[in-house]
């Protein structure tokens, strides 16, 4: 399970990062190398092993449906680098 | 040309109206509020945060679900959908993916012209909204008010046949959505959104062709016009000889025109994965009987009872099932009165529709109670008042909220059946009308329209008129 390097411009686009070919190059190898022990993890049968996603058993933990007031507009707007109209201003959208 | 059919999909985000948004207590409804009025640390994405599941969405869901008649999951997850876009600050959606609240499910859809389309329903799946974002000149500004507002999103099978089809699926659906009480479903705010999958084939074939999406269609005219601009388009494609490609397209309402929209990620680029931060959703069976005891009947299953039980016409049913208080309404009005459906059907759809359109309101909020219209309709039956003050009497009962029988009395509306009564002021008619009399009598038997009204007239509308009727074709015929 070998990646190719285009495969790792692709994951680097959708989280957003701008890698170095040195970079690219490097990430290619590790992310393979992790795909690679995956990829022997699933060799073992599995068929008769509850799944794990969580290792907490099923179980509602659920909130009522009453309002309540948390932080204030100037709290939580002290966070975004501009603001303007009480709104986060940010740069256009990509394209 | 080869005959073409048109294949469409629908896929639906239904706003629920919860108090409260899914994962935090912010106010869910901002309509009337300023930008980020209703917004804190959980839906705004600051770093540490823990979401907690909003159990009165999971139980709407619920019914939503069960009123799709669709199989509500034992346990279902929640999952993370990763993209970045200044709308969603966390960088991901929470939603649900592979193991969803509901599996299965349709709607019928009856169409005017008479067959039932049954749609089904693939997906059915809780998440949260994303905030919005509008241009300010070169930059934007985001308000994140709608971040964790409760969603369903819900997606039919490739079931739909034209755009009339999808037109009337959306309205069936938003019928249902206020039925049941999940959501208020009004399409101008943004509660029902809409987008449309589009392909066309030969008619009769079996296999599906590469479809368009059309984001963004977000009334009934927009569904049927953009689906009609787009299956268009694509015959012409077609005829030309060119292939269709997989394009997402939005609708632009005003202009009335499609524009091709960048490509979207696929599925696979939104690395789906199970959200660590909330646990698996187990609906016991004790639960899931006890938020189901409060689904009411279905309006289509009352449509069809109206028609069995009470002999409607399929118009009528239609209409008196289009609001659940209203059928409600028709329903108490039919058992207090005892009569004649239909002559109740009759009244409360020429006469009560047009003062709830006149007035905005709701059936449940008329001053004229079921009982106040079997009442009235009482009345007219025993001749107690002719069917015109019947009417009068609606408004009448509308504004004071008095009992009719009181307002008969206090008014005295009571028609006159007194022979004797009645004989008088037809006499006095005739004697002041000799002209009158002697082109009757000469022949022109149409007057007797006119005496009729003259005696109704001296009467204040309270004379039995076909007792009227009769004292002047007795006067008046000895001629």
């Amino acid at each position: 399970m070998s990646l190719t390097l285009e495969e790792v411009e692709h994951i680097a686009n959708l989280a957003r990062l701008r890698l170095s070919d040195e970079e690219k190059e490097r990430y290619r190898q590790q992310l393979s190398a992790i795909l690679e022990y995956a990829a022997r993890l699933q060799e073992l049968d599995t068929s008769q092993i509850p799944p794990t996603s969580s290792v907490l058993p099923p179980r509602s933990v659920l909130r009522g449906d009453e309002p309540r007031t948390d932080l204030t507009l100037e709290q939580i707007l002290a966070n975004a680098p501009q603001s303007e109209e009480r709104q986060f201003r940010v740069p256009p959208v990509l394209e | 040309m080869t005959d073409y059919e048109i294949v469409i999909g629908l896929e639906t985000h239904i706003q629920l109206n919860t108090t409260t948004k899914i994962f935090c207590s912010c106010k869910a409804d901002s309509w009337f509020d300023p930008p980020n009025t209703n917004i804190c640390p959980v839906c705004t994405g600051l770093p540490g945060v823990l979401p907690v599941l909003n159990q009165a969405v999971v139980e709407k869901g619920m019914l939503l679900a069960a009123a799709m008649h669709a199989e509500i999951q034992p346990v279902s997850y929640f999952d993370r959908k990763n993209y970045f876009y200044p709308d969603l600050p966390k960088g991901f959606q929470i939603s649900q993916y592979d193991r969803s609240l509901a599996r299965g499910g349709y709607l019928d859809l009856p169409m005017p012209s008479g067959y039932v389309r049954r749609v089904s329903i693939h997906k059915l799946h809780m998440e949260e909204d994303a905030g919005k974002t509008k241009n300010a000149g070169r930059e934007r500004l985001i308000d994140f008010n709608r971040c964790g507002v409760p969603l369903v999103e819900m997606v039919t099978g490739p079931d739909l046949r034209s755009a009339d089809e999808a037109a009337q699926y959306l309205i069936r659906l938003r019928q249902l959505l206020r039925w049941i009480g999940v959501s208020e479903a009004d399409m101008e705010k943004g509660h029902l959104r809409c987008d449309a999958n589009v392909s066309i084939r030969p008619r009769g074939a079996d296999y599906l062709n590469p479809k368009t999406e059309i984001k963004n269609v977000n009334s009934i005219e927009a569904v049927r016009d953009a689906i009609e601009h787009e299956a268009a388009r694509q015959i012409r494609e077609v005829e030309a000889g060119n292939r269709i490609e997989a394009w997402t397209l939005e609708w632009d309402e005003d202009a009335g025109v499609l524009r091709k929209m960048r490509s979207k990620e696929t599925e696979a680029d939104y690395r789906y994965f199970r959200e660590p931060d909330l646990l698996s959703l187990p609906i016991t069976d004790e639960w899931k009987e006890r938020v189901l005891a409060g689904l009411p009947e279905l309006p289509l299953e009352r449509r069809a009872r109206f028609m069995q039980a009470y002999g409607l016409p399929e118009y009528d049913a239609d209409i008196l099932t289009g609001e659940r208080n209203l059928s409600d309404y028709f329903e108490a009005a039919v058992q207090a009165y005892g009569g004649d459906p239909k002559r109740v059907s009759n009244w409360l759809m020429n006469d009560l529709l047009r003062m709830l359109n006149d007035t905005g309101r709701t059936a449940d909020q008329l001053k004229v109670t079921p009982q106040y219209l079997a009442e009235i309709l009482k009345l007219v039956d025993a001749n107690t008042v002719n069917t015109s003050t019947g009417k009068a009497l609606l408004a009448k009962v509308d504004q004071s909220g008095k009992a009719p029988r009181a307002i008969v009395e206090e008014e005295g509306l009571a028609q006159v059946s007194d022979d004797s009564a009645i004989r008088a002021v037809v006499q006095e008619v005739l004697n002041e009308s000799p002209k009158e009399v002697e082109s009757y009598r000469a022949g022109k038997v149409t007057l007797m329209g006119w005496f009729v009204g003259q005696v109704m007239k001296k009467m204040r509308g309270k004379a039995d008129p076909s007792l009227a009727r009769g004292i002047l074709e007795e006067l008046l015929g000895g001629g």
